[in-house]
């Protein structure tokens, strides 16, 4: 993954977005008249209205804002039909949701999928249907229409950076981490590590355990950590909610202040608890920004105002994030917090 | 009789099920419908016949959810890290199916653990085994790289026997995915073992009554252990379609699937008072099951609201069945007193 590549995918999905977006307020997209066909759109989607949907993983805060995200900019357009649909965590789950899409004749879905490879033969399946497929946060090893992620890996790099700087630049720490098998666990980790690695080789990452996404799991996990590492100086949640957990058993300990704890997604309960002094930081990225820019490429997609072929390859979107500390967090406004 | 009864009042309701949906849900009735009804649900059929077994022989098998993980995992490994050709590992999958499951039977029979704790036990410990053997972790980049071996990807073809008979020219058949067929050779194998030979009647007659069926003379034990491992085959045989199907193997595979199972299995007649039930019923109670929830996503019902009607659904099966139960025990009684009299 070269980062020049990144740049150049993001800004290309950048005017890609902002083309929607402007031709949305031209009108264009409000009346897809029947000569959608023509411009290479197949003749069975130059219809009235367009079916899209997003099957998310499971819910949780992320594809709830994700989806608030597309709503806004599905929704002005009055021709799309538009549903959040459940994976509950099951793969097979997601490949019959994406099996009962495809044969809807859906325009686009949006996938949060659960494994990179699992889904990619339905993704597959839906191409040959002409049905585009639109990735949020974990790619799949098909390619397809476009891809719009979070910055896992160059943001845990810089947690890394945050983290050993408000440490002073020793002292150990523990990451609280996902279950296996997942990609953004595995990026949100090495870049992680290997942020210490590069900026902090003083700090020692002393346990690495599995917490399930969870505050409650975090909380008794941190403890039994706490128990063979008393001289810990802090930790690291893979999401919020663990991050958070941390932060209720520094609380209970009587370590706040002294014990450093970051998260990784920004959600608004991570974000008043930096306020508040407790959390001291984390990874903040604008979701419903990220559901706007995947709707817009969608929009276009569906609508035919630009062709798919446009995308060429699958593109490719990293989100811009900040890593909201005590000292910036102010800037984030009330209407960017989910 | 009742059997029979059961079986056709589920057909007439799963006929009626699919009038509903045809009418009220936009594009239920279409080829492309039933191929995805059949693509996604022939391995929870063949979930539901494998549990139908344990259920039979009054136990229950929690664990057949962690048996499809472990096995999908097994052949991820044995694919992908050793690169065992797939005509080596389609049987030694099913090898390891039979032993997970043998193994409940064993822990309920000579541990005399009850087989909803047994096969909690066993539940928590495959999944935790599925974790420790998992490919994906132990070799960096499997977790991005397809099982390609086409022993294993030929699983999911499909065939367009509409095409092959001609009938395409008159309506637009659905293709018919290898597991459909795969489904229907494990009904028929189940079938004849359950109705036709000494080994179904003594897993009906354990199911039934234990002690009695011990007092016939009827090894009581094998066959309830027997019973287990037909469950551990038969998640054997849906791991290996759902990993043709996906590619790969998580380790989550599969997790949940119990319930699906046991839902199909009494909806579809099998009782859970043991001894009574058929491999019809838990099929048709799969593809009850898949057609209902199709049904109600397509007419844009949301998905918490289809939870709460596939539990009514399993709500109203299993008052039916003690329903029969109890009418089933008031005759015993009138019979018992009468001849007493």
């Amino acid at each position: 993954m070269k980062p020049t590549n990144d740049r150049r995918d993001f800004l290309k999905a950048m005017a890609l977005g902002s083309a929607a977006v402007a031709g949305a307020a031209a009108g264009v997209l409000a009346a897809p008249g029947r000569e959608a066909g023509v411009i290479g759109v197949p003749a069975a989607r130059a219809q009235d209205r367009y079916k899209m949907a997003f099957i998310q993983w499971q819910p949780h805060t992320v594809p709830a804002a994700w989806s608030k995200g597309i709503e806004e900019v599905l929704k002005p357009q009055q021709v799309i039909d538009y549903e959040l649909l459940d994976g509950q965590n099951k793969v097979e789950v997601q490949v019959s949701l994406m099996d009962t899409l495809v044969s809807q004749g859906a325009s686009v879905i949006f996938l949060q999928p659960i494994d990179s490879v699992a889904l990619a033969p339905s993704i597959a399946k839906a191409k040959r249907s002409g049905v585009s497929v639109i990735t949020l946060n974990i790619d799949a090893t098909e390619p397809h229409a476009a891809h719009v992620e979070m910055n896992h890996y160059y943001g845990a790099m810089d947690i890394a950076k945050a983290m050993g700087d408000a440490m002073g630049g020793k002292g150990k720490v523990a990451i609280l981490n996902a279950p296996p098998g997942i990609i953004i666990r595995d990026q949100r980790t090495n870049g992680f590590v290997e942020g210490m690695k590069a900026h902090h080789p003083g700090i020692e990452i002393v346990a690495d355990q599995v917490a399930d996404w969870d505050r409650k799991k975090a909380q008794d996990v941190l403890n039994t950590i706490l128990a063979a590492h008393p001289d810990l100086g802090g930790a690291y949640g893979v999401n919020d909610s663990m991050a958070l957990g941390a932060v209720d058993v520094a609380k209970e300990k009587g370590l706040l202040g002294k014990f450093v704890v970051f998260g990784n997604d920004g959600e608004t309960a991570a974000l008043e608890s930096i306020e508040a002094g407790e959390l001291t930081g984390t990874q903040y990225t604008d979701v419903y920004q990220q559901g706007r820019l995947a709707a817009a490429a969608a929009t276009v997609l569906a609508t035919g105002a630009v062709n798919a072929s446009a995308f060429g390859q699958q593109s490719r979107l990293l989100m811009p994030y900040l890593i909201a500390t005590k000292d910036n967090v102010g800037t984030i406004q009330a209407s960017q917090r989910w | 009789m009742k059997i029979r009864f059961s079986s056709a009042a589920l057909l007439l309701f799963f006929a009626v099920t699919l009038a509903f949906f045809s009418v009220s849900a936009p594009r239920f009735a279409t080829a492309s419908t039933v191929e995805n009804l059949m693509s996604g649900y022939a391995f929870v059929a063949i979930l539901a016949m494998g549990q139908a077994w344990p259920i039979l022989v009054r136990g229950i098998d929690l664990s057949i959810g962690a048996i499809v993980g472990l096995v999908g995992m097994i052949v991820f490994d044995l694919s992908l890290i050793f690169s065992v050709p797939g005509y080596v590992i389609l049987p030694l999958a099913l090898l390891a199916g039979a032993l997970a499951g043998a193994l409940n039977g064993v822990l309920i029979v000579y541990l005399h653990l009850q087989p909803f704790i047994a096969t909690l036990a066993t539940l928590a410990a495959y999944r935790g085994l599925t974790y420790s053997i998992s490919g994906r972790q132990l070799v960096p980049g499997l977790t991005t790289t397809p099982i390609r071996d086409p022993w294993i990807t030929g699983i999911e073809t499909y065939f367009d026997l509409g095409g092959s008979i001609g009938l395409s020219r008159l309506i637009n058949m659905p293709w018919f995915p290898l597991s459909f067929f795969i489904m229907l050779a494990v009904f028929a194998l189940l079938q004849v073992l359950l109705l036709a030979t000494r080994f179904g009647r003594d897993t009906c007659a354990t199911g039934g009554n234990a002690e009695a069926a011990r007092l016939a003379g009827i090894r009581v034990g094998a066959v309830t252990i027997a019973a287990y491992a037909i469950s551990g085959i038969c998640a054997a045989i849906a791991a290996l379609i759902m990993v043709a199907r996906f590619t790969t193997a998580t380790e989550a595979l599969g997790s949940g699937a119990e319930l699906t199972a046991i839902a199909a299995a009494v909806i579809g007649g099998v009782s859970l008072a043991g001894g009574v039930g058929s491999m019809f019923g838990p099929a048709i109670g799969a593809f009850l099951l898949g057609a209902i929830l199709i049904g109600l996503t397509l007419q844009g019902v949301p998905q918490f609201v289809q939870q709460i009607i596939t539990g009514v659904i399993l709500l109203a099966a299993v008052g039916y069945d003690r329903l029969l139960v109890l009418r089933r025990q008031r005759k015993l009684e009138t019979a018992a007193t009468g001849a007493g009299r």
